[in-house]
């Protein structure tokens, strides 16, 4: 449904340009908006020419218009002045606001139909007809990207974004829930990944500057047509979800890239502990200190190089070893050794997991 | 009035991860600050602390004396510009630089002023009304500082802001910002993994690695006189050689043993050497290519002299490169056009050895510069 302030908008507009005053009220004859200097018919007045089976009436200096959508008036216009020049000028408002309810009407009815598209709300025969009715094309590539707003916001992201990504270019912006903007990105059959990537670091950047918002985005897969539109916004989900629990340092992340947090986050919990029970028996390191985390992830950021994860930790060759050895005392792994090393690695990516569906259950 | 602080500050993250690592930092007033470092080094994490989009594990922000650490970023009066800025297609370019302010319902002649102002800074006056994609790719890039420019924020936070540029376009703009922070006059905090722009743009630079700051100085106290082997090697282009030495000690003077030869050092640079204990041990002496000399008049000065075969020679113009090997090890010089040297001659070349640095092997921390 179009805004009373957007049709004041466009009236002020227009009156700016012809000078005469208009006013817009419902069947009922209730106020909807009007010019400053517009006087407000009567209600009664309305009403009655409502009913009767003509568009416009002249009445002294009012003229009345209605105001249709689909062949049904909603509403009615009436422009003050005197003439034929009234006249003109009030059935070009009609039109304008009957063009404008029109595209407001097509544009909630496109979100509407992406929302439905993404939540997989819709049957397959339904997604032609209304693609055709709202001249989507059914056949393009696209990839659907996910923007999520970590900071609380004034709402001005899906504007920010809205204005470089628009419909002209076969791009489309929707929301399903309060803390995030999808856009759905039409790419060329020529583009890759990069396309796409660009373009979510765009949307990040973009509203990283202009609103100061601190965001994250992921994207699915390139999907061929819109009845895919779907699975690439679960792609996208679960490339948000698997990016905050083991790739927290990224604010872009692809689905295509997931690695080895892919799998682990499509474990069952129950699996979950019951590898940790199987890797540290009782002694599970809840959580480890620090320093130890630290040294933990500078050797394997070192390829398992003692001499170097030394050198980048600042310590004594003796110190590291000491506390490799120390780490192997309290589980049982030696992170020297190869094996021991993975299996260690996946467990703390395993721990990660595990706490993340806590906090989700909390 | 800005000046930053930055006391201890760390960026862990929830996998583990520290990006960055007790980060100590006091920026004055109308400062422009480099931030430099190879991919990965924690440089943008710690732009983005400062800009409240990433949050700060532990240590202190202050700007102006306030902590700003829980501060949202809309209310630290920051503005930002980054390396993928994108202009609004259908706007002219007067609009792209109001949107924003547009967003934050700033009254309609307000705007109108601070518009006209930025776009009088940035030389945009003339394309108010253009659109994005009638303007050249420096326009475009000017725009999108106009964007940040609009806001007059107390700082300004760039990360990388040329890096899409070609490097024609980057030279050009890099004198404009340099110009831009003379007209503006407010604390600028710039992200960079190109040296060259680091060397040319800041008042001082800090240089970092692994998340760790490994210094902070004048970009020419930091070419003269580097910390350590990173900060040596990655100031300069061609970077800095490097050849193992070995220290030879007679009495109070000290050489540097290389390919059989022995490179005298002066008198500072023996005591630090004798006094570090590093006699008969190895070390790496780094010499820059510019230090690096074939010229008839310095090699009738010289104090010691090499033979080397050319391996190849690039002419840039105004200076040559030489590549050739000394005791199997590659290094570079930048000699003077004028040079006979020509791949598979062999030359005779000598060394400044007033501008040698010598680095320990182990720690690779500077010895003596």
């Amino acid at each position: 449904m179009i805004s009373a302030q957007i049709v004041k908008s466009c009236l002020e507009e227009l009156t700016a340009i012809t000078k005469v005053e208009f006013c817009v009220q419902d069947l009922n004859g209730t106020l909807f908006a009007k010019t400053d200097g517009a006087e407000v018919p009567e209600e009664s007045m309305i009403v009655n020419f409502c009913r009767q089976p003509v568009d416009s009436q002249i009445i002294k200096d009012h003229y009345f218009f209605k105001i249709m959508e689909d062949d049904e008036p909603v509403f009615a216009l009436t422009a003050i002045g005197n003439g034929e020049y009234t006249m003109m000028v009030a059935k070009i408002a009609v039109s304008e606001l009957q063009n404008l309810m029109q595209a407001y009407r097509e544009k909630y009815d496109r979100n509407n139909f992406f929302q439905n598209l993404l939540l997989d709300n819709l049957l397959l025969v339904d997604i032609h007809n209304r693609a055709k009715k709202l001249h989507v094309n059914f056949t393009a590539p696209r990839a659907v990207i996910l923007i999520e707003i970590e900071t609380e916001g004034d709402n001005v992201a899906a504007d920010l974004i809205g204005g470089i990504f628009t419909a002209g270019n076969g791009d489309y912006l929707t929301e399903v829930d309060e803390n995030s903007v999808i856009l759905i990105k039409s790419v060329n059959a020529m583009d890759d990944y990069q396309t796409v990537q660009e373009a979510a670091q765009i949307c990040v950047d973009m509203l990283n500057t202009e609103a100061m918002l601190n965001v994250r985005a992921a994207y699915g897969t390139i999907v061929e047509d819109l009845r895919s539109i779907s699975k690439s916004y679960k792609e996208a989900r679960m490339a948000m979800d698997v990016g905050k629990i083991f790739y927290a340092q990224k604010n872009v992340i692809s689905y295509n890239e997931l690695g080895i947090g892919r799998l682990i986050y499509q474990l069952p919990s129950n699996l979950c502990h019951v590898f940790i029970n199987e890797v540290f028996g009782e002694n599970v390191p809840e959580t480890l200190d620090n320093e130890t985390l630290s040294t933990i992830n500078t050797f394997f950021d070192n390829n398992l190089n003692v001499s170097e994860t030394s050198r980048k930790l600042f310590i004594h060759r003796n110190t590291l070893v000491y506390r490799i050895e120390k780490l192997q005392k309290a589980t049982g792994l030696d992170i020297r050794v190869f094996e021991d090393a993975l299996t260690f690695k996946i467990a703390l990516m395993v721990m990660d997991y595990l706490k993340y569906l806590d906090a989700k259950d909390y | 009035m800005a000046s930053l602080s930055l006391e201890h500050i760390y960026k862990k993250y929830p996998n583990g991860f520290e990006a960055v690592k007790d980060f100590n930092l006091e920026i004055a007033d109308k400062e422009f600050i480099i931030f430099v470092g190879p991919s990965g080094c924690g440089k943008s994490t710690t732009l983005r602390m400062i800009a409240g989009l990433e949050d700060i594990s532990s240590g202190t922000l202050k700007i102006d004396g306030k902590v700003m650490n829980d501060v949202e970023p809309k209310d630290r009066d920051i503005a930002m510009v980054f390396q993928n800025y994108a202009l609004y297609p259908h706007m002219t370019v007067y609009d792209n630089m109001a949107f924003g302010l547009k967003l934050r319902k700033v009254p309609k002649d307000e705007i109108d002023k601070m518009v006209r102002n930025a776009a009088k800074i940035l030389d945009l006056t003339q394309l108010l009304d253009r659109k994005p994609k009638a303007l050249s790719g420096g326009q475009r890039q000017r725009v999108a500082m106009g964007r940040a420019i609009v806001r007059n924020p107390k700082v300004f936070l760039m990360d990388e802001p040329l890096s899409n540029l070609d490097a024609k376009l980057r030279v050009q703009m890099r004198s404009e910002i340099a110009k831009l922070h003379q007209r503006l006059g407010t604390t600028i905090i710039y992200v960079t993994h190109d040296q060259t722009e680091a060397m040319t743009l800041g008042t001082r630079i800090v240089v970092m690695k692994d998340g760790v700051v490994q210094q902070v100085d004048t970009p020419q106290h930091l070419y003269d006189s580097p910390c350590n082997l990173f900060v040596a090697g990655f100031m300069g282009s061609p970077q800095m050689n490097f050849l193992d030495v070995t220290v030879k000690v007679q009495g109070n003077q000290a050489f540097l043993t290389l390919d059989g030869k022995d490179i005298p050092l002066n008198a500072a640079k023996s005591k630090a050497l004798i006094d570090g204990g590093y006699a008969g041990k190895t070390v790496i002496m780094g010499i820059r290519p510019e230090d690096i000399y074939d010229d008839d008049d310095r090699m009738q000065k010289a104090a010691i002299e090499f033979k080397t075969k050319i391996n190849v020679y690039e002419l840039l113009g105004a200076e040559v490169f030489l590549y050739f090997d000394i005791a199997g090890t590659p290094v570079t010089a930048r000699v003077d056009p004028k040079t006979t040297a020509r791949p598979g001659s062999v030359i005779d070349f000598t060394l400044d050895t007033e501008k040698i640095h010598v680095f320990d092997k182990e720690t690779e921390k500077v010895i003596t510069n």
